[in-house]
C-alpha cells in the first residue's frame, strides 16, 4: 500500500521549497506565456502589404483593379510613376513588399480578347509570406479579370472551410499549442525536482532511508501534477476569452485528456531523472525530446494526415499526436466520444501513461552507483 | 590597455577551460541550425484528398487528374458523402471534393458548382489548397482566358522555406547565446563574490566591463563564423548577394548592443537561476518584436512604434536584406546606427548599475 504520511510530507516539503525558491511563478508564468506569444505570434495572414501599382494603361478597367486593391485590407496601395527599375530597386531596399505592373493596351486588348500579362513581383524573402502574398494579389486580380472580361467560367468553386469558418489562425494554431505546454512544462518541473537532490546530494536521504520506491514516485509526481491541473483550467481561459477559439465538445473530455496528458508528461520527467544528473542537464534534455516533437507532430506544422513513412511512424511514437486529436475535436469540431478514432486515442493516452510510468519506477535505482 | 587584454583574455581562457559550455555553444551554432532548417515545411505537402464522385467521371477526372503529388496525395475515393463527411471529421483527410450527379450537365451549361469542404484546422494548407483548386479550374475552363498573371517571386523564386528557417534559427540562437553568456560572465562573479574585487583594483571598472563582454563577443563571433560558413553556406546553400563583410560588422554590432541586454540583466539578476528566468522574459518580447513573426506593417500602430526598441528587428531587416535582397551597405546605415544608439545606451546603464561599488 502507498504510505499517505510519506506522500503527504513529501507534498508539503516541494511545495514549500517551490514557493520559497519562486519556481512557482514560472509554473504559472511560463505556460501562458508560451501561449501568448506563440499564439499572437504565428500569423499565416498578412495586413497592409505595402503595395505599389505601375499604371501604364491609364484606363477606366486599370483604375477598376486598382480601387479593387485600394479598397482591400490586405494591401495598402500607392500608385507610383516611376520607371520599373526603380520600383525594384525599393523592393530591394524593403521599402516595398508587392509590385504590379498593368501594361499599356490592357483595357484594349482585354476588350479584344487578345492575351495581355499583368507583371506581379513579391518580396519572398520571407518565404512564407511572399506565398500569401502571392495568393491575395492573384486572387484579386483574377476576380477583376473575370468580371471585367464578362466570360463566365463552366465550374465555380464551391469552398466550406469545415470546423473554422472564418479561417482564422488563431483558431488553427492555438489548440494545438496546448499540447507542447502541457507536455513541456510539467516534465521540466518534475525533472527538476527530482534531479536538484540529486545535484544537491539530499538524494541520499532517499537511498538510505526506508522510503519504497513507489512512494517516491509518488510524492514527488503528484506536486507537479496538481500543480498543473490548475494550469489546464488557466490555458483553457485563454484560449476561449483571449484567442475566442470556439469550444464546441465536451469540457470534460478536454478536461479528462488534458489531465492525463499532464500525467504522462510528469512521467516523462521521471525517466529523464534518471538519466540526468544535473539541473541544466535536466532542463536541456527534457526541452531537446519534449519541444522539437511538441511542434513537428502537433499538425501545427503539418498535418498528421500528411505524413509519410518515417515522420508519420515517428508521429505515432510521441503522444503529442493522440492529444491534439482529441483536443482539436473538443475546441473545433465536437464530436466528442461518439468517434471511434476519439476513444480509441483516449486509451492510446492512458496506456501510454501507464507504460511509461511503471517503467520509469521499475528504473528509478534506490541505491548509489 | 594591459588591463584590458588581461581581462579578456581571462574570460577567453575561463570559457574555453569549461568544455562542456563549449560543447553547448557549438552544438547550438551548428546541430541545432540544421534540425531546424531541415525540420520545418512549411508549405503544403502530400495534402490528402478524398471524393465522391456522382457523375460519369470524364471531367471530374480531368480535374482530379491535377492534384499530383508533391503537393496532394493520390485522391482517395468515397462512396457516400457520409463516409467522406466522417473521414473529414476524423481528420483522415483534409479536403473533401463532391460532385453532384448534373455537376457535367451543367458545365456544359457553364454553371456548374465544385462543392470543396476543407478541414479549416490547418488554415496554412487550407489556404493554399483552395488557390490551388481555384487555379485549376480557372484554367481548365478558358484555354483563352485573356488574362495572364506574370508572377516573379524576387529574392527567393521557390519560396524555399529550409533557406529562411535556418537563416532565422541562427539568428535566434545568436541573439540567445549572447544574451546568457555576457550576463553569466557578471553574474558567475557575484555570486563567488569575485565581482567585489574586480572593483577594488586600481582599474577604471568600465574597461574590466567592456573587456569581459568583448571576449564573449569573440566567442560568439567564432560561433557565427562557424555556423554561417558550414551550414548556412555549407549545407542550405544560402545565397549571399550583399556583402560578406558588411554582414560581419552588422553581426559584430548587434553582440554589441544585444550583450548590453546581457548586461542589464547581470545587474538586476542575483544568480544564475534568475538570469535563465529574466532571459527568457526579456527576450520573448524582443523576439515577438522583431517582425520575424508578425511582419511589422501588420502590427497594431502602437506595437510598430515599440519594435523600433527591438535590436533584432534592425539585425534581422540587415540580414535578410544582405543575404537575400542583396542590398548595398548604403542602403542600410539606419540598421547600423540604430543597434549602436541601443548598444551604447544599454552599456551607459549597465557601466552605472553595476560598475560602481557603492
Amino acid at each position: 500500500m502507498i504510505k499517505i504520511n510519506v506522500v503527504k510530507a513529501y507534498l508539503k516539503k516541494e511545495f514549500s521549497e517551490l514557493v520559497r525558491s519562486k519556481l512557482i511563478i514560472m509554473v504559472y508564468l511560463m505556460p501562458s506565456m508560451v501561449l501568448i506569444l506563440f499564439g499572437y505570434g504565428i500569423k499565416m495572414e498578412v495586413y497592409n502589404v505595402r503595395t505599389a501599382i505601375i499604371n501604364y494603361d491609364k484606363s477606366q478597367l486599370s483604375y477598376r483593379i486598382i480601387s479593387a486593391f485600394e479598397h482591400s485590407r490586405y494591401f495598402k496601395t500607392e500608385v507610383m510613376n516611376i520607371p520599373e527599375k526603380e520600383a525594384l530597386e525599393m523592393m530591394k531596399r524593403a521599402e516595398i513588399d508587392l509590385l504590379i505592373i498593368i501594361p499599356e493596351n490592357f483595357e484594349k486588348n482585354l476588350l479584344k480578347g487578345l492575351k495581355t500579362e499583368i507583371g506581379i513581383f513579391i518580396d519572398a524573402s520571407f518565404p512564407f509570406r511572399g506565398l500569401t502574398i502571392q495568393n491575395y494579389a492573384e486572387g484579386v486580380l483574377l476576380k477583376e479579370a473575370q468580371e471585367l472580361s464578362q466570360k463566365k467560367l463552366p465550374i465555380v468553386v464551391n469552398h466550406r472551410n469545415m470546423f473554422n469558418q472564418s479561417m482564422r489562425d488563431e483558431n488553427a494554431i492555438v489548440p494545438g499549442l496546448l499540447g507542447i505546454v502541457f507536455l513541456v512544462a510539467p516534465a521540466i518541473l518534475s525533472a527538476l525536482l527530482i534531479v536538484r537532490e540529486k545535484e544537491r546530494g539530499t538524494i541520499f536521504n532517499f537511498y538510505s532511508s526506508p522510503i519504497r520506491k513507489i512512494d517516491f514516485v509518488i510524492g514527488k509526481l503528484t506536486l507537479p501534477f496538481l500543480l498543473h491541473s490548475v494550469n489546464i483550467f488557466i490555458i483553457f481561459l485563454w484560449a476561449t476569452y483571449l484567442f475566442k477559439v470556439p469550444f464546441r465538445g465536451n469540457f470534460f473530455i478536454y478536461w479528462i485528456t488534458s489531465e492525463i496528458y499532464v500525467l504522462i508528461s510528469v512521467s516523462i520527467g521521471l525517466l529523464v531523472s534518471i538519466v540526468a544528473r544535473t539541473q541544466i542537464v535536466a532542463i536541456v534534455l527534457t526541452i531537446i525530446i519534449t519541444v522539437i516533437p511538441g511542434f513537428l507532430y502537433s499538425g501545427i506544422i503539418m498535418p498528421i494526415s500528411s505524413m509519410k513513412g518515417e515522420a508519420a511512424f515517428e508521429a505515432h511514437i510521441f503522444p503529442v499526436m493522440y492529444y491534439n486529436h482529441i483536443i482539436y475535436d473538443a475546441f473545433l469540431i465536437g464530436q466528442g466520444f461518439s468517434s471511434e478514432k476519439n476513444l480509441f486515442y483516449f486509451f492510446v493516452l492512458i496506456s501510454y501513461w501507464i507504460f511509461i510510468t511503471v517503467a520509469g519506477t521499475l528504473l528509478l535505482k534506490k541505491e548509489l552507483r | 590597455m594591459k588591463a584590458f587584454l588581461t581581462v579578456f583574455l581571462k574570460e577567453l581562457i575561463m570559457f574555453f577551460r569549461s568544455w562542456g559550455l563549449v560543447a553547448v555553444v557549438l552544438y547550438s551554432f551548428t546541430v541545432d541550425v540544421y534540425i531546424a532548417g531541415k525540420g520545418f515545411e512549411v508549405k503544403p505537402r502530400n495534402v490528402s484528398v478524398g471524393y465522391v464522385d456522382f457523375t460519369d467521371g470524364v471531367i471530374s477526372g480531368k480535374i482530379l487528374s491535377h492534384l499530383h503529388s508533391p503537393e496532394f496525395q493520390e485522391p482517395v475515393r468515397f462512396l457516400s458523402e457520409e463516409e467522406l463527411k466522417k473521414a473529414l471529421f476524423n481528420r483522415n483527410i483534409m479536403v473533401g471534393i463532391v460532385f453532384d450527379s448534373d455537376f457535367e450537365k451543367d458545365f456544359f451549361e457553364k454553371k456548374a458548382k465544385l462543392n470543396v469542404m476543407l478541414d479549416a484546422t490547418a488554415a496554412a494548407q487550407g489556404y493554399v489548397t483552395l488557390a490551388y483548386l481555384q487555379n485549376i479550374v480557372l484554367r481548365f475552363g478558358e484555354e483563352n482566358f485573356p488574362v495572364e498573371l506574370k508572377t516573379h517571386k524576387l529574392f527567393n523564386q521557390n519560396s524555399d522555406t529550409p533557406k529562411f528557417l535556418s537563416l532565422a534559427e541562427f539568428l535566434s540562437i545568436l541573439t540567445l547565446i549572447t544574451v546568457i553568456l555576457s550576463s553569466v560572465v557578471f553574474v558567475k562573479e557575484r555570486e563567488s563574490g569575485t565581482w567585489d574585487i574586480m572593483l577594488l583594483m586600481p582599474v577604471n571598472s568600465k574597461i574590466i566591463i567592456l573587456a569581459k563582454s568583448f571576449s564573449q563577443i569573440v566567442v560568439v563571433m567564432i560561433g557565427t563564423i562557424i555556423c554561417v560558413g558550414i551550414v548556412l553556406f555549407g549545407i542550405f546553400k544560402l545565397p549571399m548577394n550583399g556583402s560578406f563583410m558588411a554582414f560581419l560588422v552588422l553581426t559584430l554590432i548587434y553582440s554589441f548592443s544585444i550583450s548590453g541586454i546581457g548586461l542589464f540583466i547581470a545587474s538586476v539578476a542575483k544568480n544564475m537561476l534568475q538570469v535563465a528566468q529574466l532571459s527568457v522574459i526579456i527576450m520573448m518580447p524582443i523576439i515577438f518584436l522583431s517582425g520575424s513573426w508578425t511582419p511589422i506593417y501588420s502590427m497594431h500602430p502602437v506595437l510598430q512604434e515599440l519594435s523600433l526598441l527591438s535590436p533584432l528587428r534592425y539585425y534581422i531587416e540587415g540580414c535578410e536584406s544582405l543575404f537575400f535582397r542583396g542590398t548595398s551597405v548604403f542602403d542600410l546605415w539606419i540598421d547600423f546606427v540604430a543597434l549602436l544608439v541601443l548598444g551604447v545606451a544599454l552599456y551607459m546603464f549597465g557601466f552605472r548599475k553595476i560598475g560602481k561599488l557603492f
